[in-house]
């Protein structure tokens, strides 16, 4: 009774989590009259206009937006992990004088979130002469509170002994440090993952820091909508469902990993 | 561990490339911002020239910020420093109260909801055996990773309206009238929240079930043996152990609330809906700062506002790391 109970509220909040999506993804087959019932679910053909429409840059040059923000998230989160591991790596098996200073300092940027430095942070980078550059958008995201704690938490669960070890052969902290890194690989792509999607999600900053050809996927969505009554509405379903498709790839590949390195932190 | 000298130095290269970044993306815009919020809104730096000048960029919507002082800040344009006056001009702004009732009330709206729903998801989902377990979970990350405009257009094309697919699956079959979810102010934060729930439940049960699966063996063996009731368990085995995951997603969805913009942004075309019913915070302060249209970009009055939030929301965060203590001990 209580498995079965169970099932149906999963069944339920499965349904509700994909059924949109679904909807979301026919409905890039749609016609604008179709799409306005939104309770039919199958459109009355396949044709694939509306991602001809989008390939040939037909409305937006959708393809160097969504090349703009692969390369944007990705190397933001790239560097984001590397930045981030290097200090949590030192904060969670080195002490040395002031560590509890500046451990604070580095978890103060949880407290006030970038967004909230919007405005300044886009007064800061006119007076530097970046906005309108990619890096504008890809320096202020590496420097994570959440990532310092992240890895602290998950060098604390690297034996000692193996940087006893490290010490008694007489490796550097660098090398030490590249050496324990695989050992924390599924950590590293967990903490990437989230990194990336947290950036390909980003509204304001990119709405702030960069240029009107040089957007991002989720203003160049948001253009789209706002010029529905032109573009046909299955285009911006198109391209909702495009720019839902990497992300869901990545995280199906790297799912088990993630889950790894979860369970792991959460054994204390 | 005692650090040599060589050692010491190899610390600092490892700690330098974050707070380098932290120094420069961070503080200074920090104290940028606090400078901003001195100044005088009339008075334009040379290097932000050029960017007004080029005006329309940003418009979209219209907005008047406070129209009757306008006059005032004109008068004075020569003077670069005017003290606290941007402060007191916000807190006397009806406006910014109303956002920040909006925020918070979306805040803990859709904390109160997606703790308890992904509590109970994840039990469920402790229940089945691996693979299903983990193919279901997975299905409800995914509103987590599709972008929040995206889901704000579903809202609007698939939720909204009369003849909307909540309309016609849920509300009618219930007895009520269709709800016109984005035109009617009662339901415009509710329908915000809904939105917040449908992101961030996946990825919450995502951690509940993880520290469910971590839970030692032994503990589970102990309670079956004793024959333990439902409300010790909860005291005795979940409560300790998912307590701090719990934590870490109270903070990631207060710091995600405030910080929210895009789900509103999209929804309601930047304004903030009919009678500012669904104003959240950034929102305003981005209309404050580049209201577009015949409006002036006021950047030290959006400084002086968010400033003003920055209290707030370390208050919160102090308070929710505070019970932290009382919960862990064991």
């Amino acid at each position: 009774m209580k498995k079965f109970l169970s099932g149906i509220v999963l069944c339920g909040a499965v349904l509700i989590c994909l059924y949109p999506f679904a909807w979301m993804f026919l409905s890039s087959f749609k016609t604008n009259r179709e799409i306005y019932q939104p309770t039919l679910f199958i459109p009355s053909d396949f044709e694939p206009d509306s991602y001809l429409s989008l390939f040939s840059d037909q409305y937006i040059s959708f393809l160097s937006y969504f090349l703009n923000s692969t390369i944007i998230s990705g190397l933001q989160a790239l560097l984001a992990v590397m930045v981030t591991a290097a200090a949590g790596f030192v904060f969670a098996k080195y002490s040395f004088r002031g560590k509890s200073l500046v451990f604070g300092i580095a978890i103060l940027v949880i407290l006030i979130p970038k967004q909230a430095l919007a405005v300044p942070l886009f007064d800061w980078m006119l007076w530097l002469g970046l906005q309108g550059e990619n890096w504008a958008l890809i320096l202020p995201g590496i420097a994570s509170g959440l990532g310092i704690v992240f890895f602290t938490q998950v060098f604390r669960k690297v034996p000692d002994e193996l940087l006893e070890l490290a010490k008694v052969e007489g490796l550097s902290v660098h090398r030490t440090f590249l050496l324990i890194l695989p050992l924390v690989g599924p950590a590293l792509v967990t903490y990437g993952l989230l990194h990336f999607i947290l950036s390909w999600q980003e509204h304001l900053l990119p709405l702030l820091l960069l240029d009107d050809e040089n957007i991002t996927l989720p203003i160049a969505l948001a253009k789209l909508r706002d010029s529905s009554h032109r573009i046909p509405e299955a285009v911006g379903m198109a391209a909702a469902t495009l720019s839902l498709l990497p992300v869901v790839v990545l995280f199906g590949i790297c799912f088990r990993k993630m889950k790894t390195a979860l369970v792991h932190l959460a054994l204390s | 561990m005692g650090l040599e000298k060589k050692e010491k130095a190899s610390i600092a290269w490892l700690l330098f490339p974050f707070f380098g970044l932290w120094f420069v993306f961070w503080l200074v815009p920090l104290f940028f911002g606090v400078d901003l919020a001195l100044q005088n809104p009339g008075y334009i730096p040379e290097y932000r020239d050029a960017f007004e000048g080029s005006g329309e960029e940003y418009s979209g919507f219209q907005f008047n910020w406070m129209d009757s002082q306008k006059n005032e800040i004109e008068e004075k344009e020569s003077v670069k420093y005017i003290g606290l006056e941007n402060f007191s001009r916000v807190l006397a702004d009806k406006k910014f109260y109303k956002a920040l009732k909006n925020t918070s009330f979306y805040v803990f709206g859709s904390i109160v909801i997606i703790l308890p729903l992904a509590f109970a998801l994840s039990l469920s989902l402790f229940q089945l055996s691996r693979i299903p377990r983990g193919f279901l979970v997975f299905c409800l990350l995914i509103p987590g990773l599709a972008l929040p405009s995206v889901l704000s257009t579903l809202f609007y094309l698939f939720f909204h309206g009369r003849t909307g697919a909540l309309n016609q699956y849920f509300v009618v079959p219930m007895g009520f009238s269709p709800v016109n979810w984005m035109m009617d102010p009662l339901f415009i934060m509710p329908s915000l929240i809904m939105q917040a729930v449908w992101r961030w439940t996946g990825l919450v049960t995502l951690f509940f079930l993880c520290g469910l699966e971590a839970i030692p063996r032994w503990q589970w063996e102990v309670a079956k043996l004793e024959g333990v009731g439902i409300g010790m368990r909860v005291r005795k085995i979940f409560i300790p152990n998912l307590w701090h995951l719990a934590l870490f997603a109270i903070v990631f969805l207060v710091v995600d609330g405030f910080a929210s913009f895009s789900g509103a942004y999209n929804l309601l075309g930047g304004s903030g809906g009919i009678m500012d019913a669904g104003l959240l915070l950034v929102t305003y302060v981005y209309q404050v700062a580049f209201p577009g249209g015949s409006g002036r970009f006021d950047f030290p009055g959006a400084a002086a506002m968010s400033l003003l939030v920055v209290p707030i929301t370390a208050f919160i965060l102090f308070i929710v790391l505070q019970s932290r203590r009382r919960w862990s001990i064991r």
